[in-house]
């Protein structure tokens, strides 16, 4: 039941994710704090989705976004610097095609090289048996001579790194993966 | 939020993928991550990223493709310039030298594999190898698909769906046979070697430059954005003169006519866009528009009346998006969809 709207979800809202950071970014002193915003702003997207599907949904979660941050400034009661400036959300709608590394054309593979290439050495490594030599978990493990626990591990790692490289794009700064990777990093260190 | 912070859900989410995608996963498992997944909107949301993030690691195997040893290649692989990615040649070199018999290919890759310096030296000799031989390779897209491919010499090849051609690289010049479809070629500068693109009754003859051949049933167009090319018939023969083609220009061939159009290179340039997944269409007729949305999809558009094939349509399109397409043609046209899985209809109502 929840298929389609999973589905939905993926196609018209994740793919946004980079013009969504950079217009939270106007708002947010840091990453991670627009990293949650993003997080508040899927959900309610989400919810609302389920009761009646929006017929634009860019439009839709660029509106989200906006009341969300309107919400969070009169609650800060602080002068806030111009939470939306000379940031409209409608200047980030102007790119009507959907972003190109959706597309499957050259663009996107080299964006994927891109965030593939920004992983750290092990999760890479464990990322590539898996994916493209297609090894099981099982068999990732014995080829680099550590647990499967820890292929586990990795694989967890990767998927969020993944992430944050191809959704966010250029909006997720080198800072933050960097932090996240040691803090990462120490607890895998075991 | 209080069902814990982002990372931490975040955190939770990528575990439960990282669990199924091994082999332990039970049915209880999957019972837990659907109760965890139904527990809160922010759970699914977070698992729903991670999961579609992850499925695009799939797409990572067209980075693979031609990479032959164990593990990943080095950072930066995919972003060095052609000239200086000496795997990239190494690739290339094995795709193509290795005989049928796989006795000897594993040898190679056994060469291969040893010490990075090692590969150096052999890279240096297959290198000069290379200068003194031809080397050949067949590069083919299925439907649907687009790829582009480095040729060995530093020039890139970018197909079109459906497309096929064979590469011939040897000393005194560079020859590719476009078999079917379309094909974009980045040509590295070799005044010494020109790049010659076979098809049927046309040769393009360009040393670098940029510039696309699409051969279809009787028809062949060549579409130049940058630097000249040469068009001659096939065997050079002297009762067809050759023409030079600068940047802008768009050639069609139909038979024994060529009629050759000048237009802004910004505007040419637009009719390859389909590398980054548009189509684009000015002016065009419906009939030539579906025509072009069928070269990438298996589910093909037919033009029922002649009417409707008249229309003029313009704009920019996904082709991967022939719903929107025809969305947008009923809503602006007066043209009536009738879709099922196999095909869609278009006709006047």
């Amino acid at each position: 039941m929840h298929r389609a709207l999973d589905r939905w979800f993926t196609d018209e809202i994740l793919v946004h994710e980079e013009a969504l950071l950079r217009y939270l970014r106007q708002a947010c002193p840091t990453l991670e704090e627009a990293h949650d915003l993003r997080q508040d702003i899927y959900t309610r997207v989400y919810e609302a989705a389920g009761n009646a599907l929006p017929t634009q949904p860019k439009a839709f979660l660029f509106a989200t976004a906006r009341n969300l941050l309107a919400d969070r400034a009169r609650r800060a009661k602080v002068v806030s610097i111009e939470p939306m400036g000379d940031f409209e959300p409608s200047l980030v709608l102007i790119d009507d095609v959907s972003p190109e590394r959706w597309c499957g054309g050259r663009q996107a593979l080299k964006h994927l090289a891109e965030a593939f290439d920004r992983l750290p050495d092990r999760c890479r490594e464990v990322v590539w048996l898996r994916r493209v030599e297609e090894l099981s978990q099982k068999d990732v493990a014995a080829r680099l001579g550590i647990t499967e626990k820890t292929v586990e591990k990795h694989i967890a790692k990767g998927m969020r790194l993944l992430a944050d490289h191809w959704f966010g794009g250029h909006a997720s700064a080198e800072k933050h993966t960097a932090v996240r990777d040691q803090r990462d990093e120490r607890r895998h260190a075991d | 939020m209080n069902a814990g912070t982002r990372t931490e859900i975040e955190q939770r989410a990528a575990q439960w993928l990282a669990q199924r995608d091994g082999e332990a996963w039970s049915d209880a498992d999957e019972a837990a991550l659907q109760a965890w997944l139904a527990a809160d909107v922010a759970h699914r949301v977070a698992f729903l990223r991670l999961e579609a993030a992850w499925q695009q690691g799939e797409r990572l195997q067209a980075l693979g493709a031609g990479w032959k040893h164990s593990g990943p290649p080095p950072r930066g692989h995919w972003q060095a310039p052609p000239e200086t990615r000496r795997e990239q040649l190494l690739q290339a070199l094995e795709r193509t030298q290795a005989p049928p018999s796989g006795v000897r290919r594993s040898r190679m890759t056994r060469v291969l594999a040893v010490a990075a310096m090692l590969v150096c030296i052999v890279s240096a000799g297959l290198g000069w190898h290379a200068y003194t031989r031809v080397d050949s390779v067949s590069l083919s897209t299925r439907l649907g698909a687009i790829e582009t491919q480095s040729l060995g010499d530093g020039s890139q090849a970018t197909l079109a769906s459906d497309s096929a051609l064979d590469v011939h690289l040897s000393r005194r010049e560079r020859r590719v046979e476009l078999l079917r479809g379309e094909a974009i070629f980045d040509v590295a500068k070799d005044p010494g070697r020109p790049f010659v693109v076979d098809a049927g009754a046309r040769q393009i003859v360009a040393v670098g430059t940029r510039f696309s051949v699409r051969r279809d049933a009787g028809e062949l167009r060549v579409v130049v954005t940058e630097g000249t090319v040469r068009l001659q018939s096939a065997d050079g023969a002297a009762d067809q003169p050759s023409s030079l083609l600068p940047a802008g220009s768009v050639a069609r061939i139909e038979g024994g006519n060529e009629l050759v159009r000048s237009m802004a290179v910004a505007d040419a340039e637009q009719l390859l866009e389909w590398r980054d997944g548009l189509l684009f269409f000015h002016n065009t007729s419906l009939r030539d528009a579906v025509a072009e949305f069928n070269r990438y999809n298996t589910r093909k558009i037919v033009v029922a009346d002649a009417r409707a094939a008249e229309l003029r349509v313009g704009g920019h399109f996904r082709w991967d998006n022939v719903d929107a397409f025809v969305r947008l043609l009923e809503r602006g046209f007066p043209v009536r969809a009738e879709i099922d899985d196999q095909r869609i209809v278009l006709r006047s109502p």
